[in-house]
């Protein structure tokens, strides 16, 4: 088996033995990765807080324990806080939510800044309607940036599986904000009839 | 790689080649060079990929970065051994203690018996004296 590197191993190290400038450094490299993705696979700020927390809580636990060379530290944190968000998408099914999750109310945009503000919330309200399944490998493969391989292994699929969700995802969100940039065709591909 | 598949990979992940599989990068760039028409494929995935980079990426809050930290494991291994070494300097003491005593009474109870043989030939010996007075 080939050793995987990790170019966390050594801060990773560090952190087990108890040491407060790696914690430091491990909190501010990895929080707010983990709350991006914590906050665009739930959609709701306070939600993502907590799992984000949760998270870093298990990383605590499993840094004076962790293996080098078997998984990525970054991964693993993936696996940890994308479990926590599926626990919870899981709850919001059985309980039916009385709200949506909050989104910023954020009235006429007489400025850029507010424009952008709107943009952004629009395009958030796009990804939060996606499926699961295609907002995680959106998530996971332009804003968290993995490579095709890592996010297919962290979601148990194959690279080609990925792929469709990635297509699909994407031509949803093309439809859905197509508002947003008029001469985005929602339906670029040519060839690619999925 | 034919233009088809370099479609199919910005349908999937975008304009920007460094989210493309490394596999296909070279290729792909090469087929660009090729066929600057392929081009198009990647800007209207760009016009997706902006709208979606308009996404705000949330900022920790100050007081869960504060409530991680106070969370993070401390050095136990480092002060584990400060409270062996506290323990060993105590145990050592003791024993130090221990072995005075036992040595102190030691050198009594021998000096003890010293005097006590003397006392011993002294009072035999005032036997003898007494023995005198006695009998004249």
């Amino acid at each position: 088996m080939v050793a995987i590197v990790d170019p966390d191993e050594d801060l990773v190290r560090r952190v087990g033995q108890g040491d407060p400038a790696a914690a430091q450094t491990l909190v501010s490299r990895k929080l707010p990765r983990i709350l991006a993705l914590a906050q665009r696979m739930l959609g709701d700020a306070a939600e993502a807080e907590d799992v984000a927390q949760e998270t870093l809580l298990k990383a605590w636990r499993q840094a004076p324990k962790w293996t080098p060379g078997k998984a990525r530290f970054d991964t693993w944190l993936h696996r940890v806080a994308l479990n926590l968000c599926y626990d919870r998408l899981r709850r919001r099914r059985e309980i039916p939510m009385e709200t949506p999750p909050d989104r910023p109310d954020d009235g006429p945009a007489p400025d850029r800044a507010l424009l952008a503000a709107e943009t952004g919330a629009q395009v958030d309200g796009a990804l939060i309607r996606l499926p699961d399944r295609q907002r995680e490998a959106v998530v996971l493969c332009h804003y968290q940036e993995l490579s095709n391989i890592e996010a297919a292994a962290l979601m148990s699929i194959s690279v080609e599986a990925l792929e469709s969700l990635l297509s699909r995802g994407r031509r949803a969100l093309r439809l859905a904000l197509a508002d947003l940039a008029p001469g985005m065709k929602p339906g670029m591909t040519k060839g690619v009839g999925r | 790689m034919k233009a088809d598949r370099l479609h199919a990979l910005a349908e999937a992940y975008g304009a920007d080649l460094r989210r493309w599989p490394a596999s296909e990068r070279v290729f792909a760039e090469s087929l660009i060079a090729a066929d600057p028409s392929l081009k198009t494929a990647l800007a209207q995935a760009a016009a997706l990929d902006a709208l979606l980079d308009a996404s705000p990426a949330p900022t920790p809050s100050a007081d869960l970065t504060a409530r991680l930290l106070a969370a993070a494991p401390k050095a136990k291994t480092r002060r584990y051994h400060l409270d062996r070494i506290a323990l060993f300097l105590g145990a050592g003491w003791a024993a130090a203690a221990c072995a005075g005593v036992v040595a102190g009474v030691g050198l009594t109870t021998h000096v003890t018996a010293d005097e006590r043989a003397d006392a011993v030939l002294y009072q035999s010996t005032l036997v003898e004296v007494d023995d005198t007075e006695v009998l004249g």
